[in-house]
């Protein structure tokens, strides 16, 4: 059973992510669970336009929390939009997808989460995670 | 996508008004979500799906509005432009619309009614005077000269009973009983309230030969008597001490055949004086110091001469003189049945003591028949008297409590909504430096700042006027019917409204009186000085001339 030293010294490993992280952060939205959860579906096919819609039934999302991460991630220059012409008649859809820049926060946020959850687990479980 | 079906529509609907109202960064958005909407196949999914659009759309018109954003790029007359004109404009028509309302309430009599007992808090706060200073009152000094110009004896005697300055409340007595004759009786009641002043040496025989069979005028005798050797420093020990002319009021008061303290004339008389002089003024409804309508002193000098009565009816048993031990128990008992009958209670432990006495007598005598019935009537004298007791510690006075409260607050939200909006007026007209309303043209934050004051001043008139409206309710059908028995629940009210909010009583933070003054006026001083700094500030920092030319 891994000791929480581990988890410790694997936050160590992280740390010029981490680094990189803050630097990105200074001008970064703070991140929610409800963000990553965002960035972790965007994170399984990074290069792919998703749609709103998608996303919700995905991440379970609504859309009044939904839009307003996309909102932000946009803002700060995470995520590119782009309106997708459908049939006649039928409104335009619009679809996202991560930058460069985004992707990289994404990378880097998600093993955070991940190791931050598992120290919280053993934390609060007094080491028996 | 089923366009037709009710939700669908209603989604569609919903966004679009969103749309329509949201700043041009976030429309965009709106359209995504509209955009999605076809994706749905349930219609109510779809419809929970705008409502979360519309929420996010709106919360970004009110940012929008609050702060808006310096760099935000001006439009050249596009759309943009007219969503956010059109969203100040409603925040313009809707400040003034809550302004409006507010200022409708004024209006109606009984909100003007409320908010100037909303303000009675501040009057001891802003008016320091010095101690022993009772404040006047200005409406009833108004009333006082309008009452002397008529020669109207009961509005006379309207005031004489109320004003707060004690050689004018004599000076008012003797004018209204010199114009009417059958106003006596306002002696007495003027009398209870001031205690001691030269007039009563003439006032107390007056008022006897008025209503001869009364105990009152006697129980004023023995008072001010109380009071001359109180302040003579000479302060008797016991019944015996007291010089003969003590003993003689009280025996003469405990002789009477009646207490009356004059409270059903004096309802009487408002009613007619509110009604000639349409007196709106709760404060002067009630008379809240009036509460046994007795003399102060009457209490204790009662108890004082009921003990001597049974020391001397103990003497008489002795003696086996019965027959005037009897009457000196019956005399202490019909002197409390009188006081009671009259609402007081001061004699409540002595009637549960003659009872049980003249109850140990007729068993002496044999006559257990009465024995028992004195000590029902001991017993029946000891429940009235903790009832009564139980019924002071559990008055309900709660809910006069909380109304209190809710004025108080609401006439300080009135007063601090009110300043903030002229505030917000007066900066918009001084930078401006226009009158015109098209020329105001508010920013953002002043608008939003002008809308929540005046928000919250329409809230409060609402609050208020429902928290005081029973009680003014109550007074009107005192006015119209005499039915006093709610007057003191008006009377807990207003006592409670007078108190400044946050200090001592009950719902406050342990401040007393003093000290919210003392605050108050640091508060007022502390802002005074930062102005001045400011003033200061700006003075050194104004842009200079070149003197070379």
């Amino acid at each position: 059973m891994p000791s929480i030293g581990h988890y410790f010294a694997e936050i160590d490993d992280l740390t010029p992510n981490l680094y990189i992280c803050r630097l990105t952060l200074m001008k970064t939205p703070r991140l929610s669970p409800q963000t990553l959860l965002v960035l972790e579906r965007f994170l399984e096919r990074p290069r792919a336009w998703r749609y709103g819609y998608d996303l919700s039934r995905e991440t379970g999302l609504k859309s009044g929390t939904l839009y307003p991460i996309l909102m932000r991630l946009a803002k700060y220059d995470f995520l590119e939009t782009k309106w997708v012409a459908t049939e006649d008649g039928v409104p335009p859809r619009h679809t996202y997808r991560l930058t460069p820049r985004g992707i990289e926060l994404a990378r880097v946020e998600q093993p955070i989460s991940r190791v931050a959850a598992r120290v919280r687990r053993v934390a609060f479980s007094g080491g028996k995670a | 996508m089923t366009l037709g079906t009710l939700p669908r529509r209603l989604a569609v609907f919903l966004l679009e008004s969103a749309i329509s109202i949201a700043p041009s960064d976030a429309a965009d958005w709106g359209q995504a979500m509209m955009g999605e909407l076809t994706q749905f196949e349930s219609d109510w999914s779809a419809l929970l799906w705008s409502f979360g659009g519309a929420g996010v759309l709106a919360k970004h018109a009110i940012v929008a509005i609050v702060f808006p954003r310096r760099n935000r790029p001006v439009p050249s007359g596009g759309s943009l432009f007219s969503k956010a004109g059109l969203m100040r404009k409603t925040a313009l028509y809707a400040t003034v619309s809550c302004m409006l309302a507010s200022l409708l309430f004024f209006l109606v009599p009984v909100f003007r009614e409320a908010f100037h007992v909303s303000l009675a808090q501040w009057h001891d706060v802003l008016h320091v005077s010095p101690v022993g200073n009772l404040r006047s009152d200005p409406g009833l000094e108004s009333l006082g000269r309008k009452a002397e110009q008529n020669q109207d004896a009961e509005a006379l005697a309207f005031v004489a009973v109320r004003t707060l300055n004690k050689s004018e409340s004599a000076r008012l007595a003797d004018d209204a009983v010199r114009l009417d004759p059958t106003l006596t009786w306002v002696y007495g009641v003027v009398a209870v309230d001031w205690s001691s002043f030269p007039a009563l040496d003439r006032w107390a025989p007056a008022l006897e030969r008025f209503d001869p069979q009364n105990a009152l005028p006697h129980l004023i005798a023995a008072e001010r008597i109380d009071i001359d050797y109180e302040e003579r420093g000479l302060v008797p020990h016991s019944v015996d001490e007291e010089p003969a002319a003590w003993k003689d009021a009280m025996a003469a008061a405990f002789r009477s055949p009646k207490l009356d303290t004059y409270s059903k004339q004096l309802d009487e008389l408002t009613r007619r004086v509110a009604l000639r002089y349409k007196i709106n003024d709760p404060f002067h409804f009630v008379l809240d110091y009036r509460w046994h309508a007795v003399p102060t002193f009457a209490a204790t000098d009662s108890a004082r001469y009921a003990e001597s009565l049974f020391a001397a009816a103990e003497a008489r048993e002795a003696r086996g003189d019965y027959k005037s031990a009897f009457e000196n128990y019956s005399t202490v008992v019909r002197f409390a049945e009188i006081m009671r009958e009259n609402g007081s209670y001061p004699m409540a432990r002595r009637l549960h003591e003659a009872f049980l006495r003249l109850g140990s007598l007729s068993e002496k005598e044999g006559n257990h028949q009465q024995a028992q019935l004195y000590a029902f009537l001991a017993g029946t004298a000891d429940w009235e008297w903790n009832e009564r007791m139980a019924f002071l510690r559990t008055s309900p006075e709660v809910v006069s409590r909380w109304s209190a409260f809710l004025a108080r607050v609401c006439g300080i939200a009135l007063l601090l909504s009110g300043t903030a909006f002229l505030v917000c007026v007066t900066s918009l007209v001084v930078r401006r430096r226009s009158l015109r309303l098209a020329a105001l043209q508010p920013k953002g934050m002043t608008l939003a700042f002008g809308l929540a004051s005046t928000v919250t001043a329409l809230l409060s008139s609402a609050m208020l006027y429902v928290s005081y409206r029973p009680y003014a309710e109550v007074v009107q059908r005192f006015i119209r019917t005499g039915d006093e028995s709610q007057l003191p629940a008006v009377s807990e009210f207003l006592a409670y409204a007078q108190i400044p909010l946050g200090t001592g009583r009950n719902l406050g933070w342990g401040l007393s009186a003093q000290e919210v003054t003392f605050y108050f006026w640091l508060a007022v001083a502390g802002l005074c000085v930062l102005t001045l700094l400011l003033a200061v500030w700006r003075f050194w920092r104004r842009p200079r001339g070149n003197a070379t030319t």
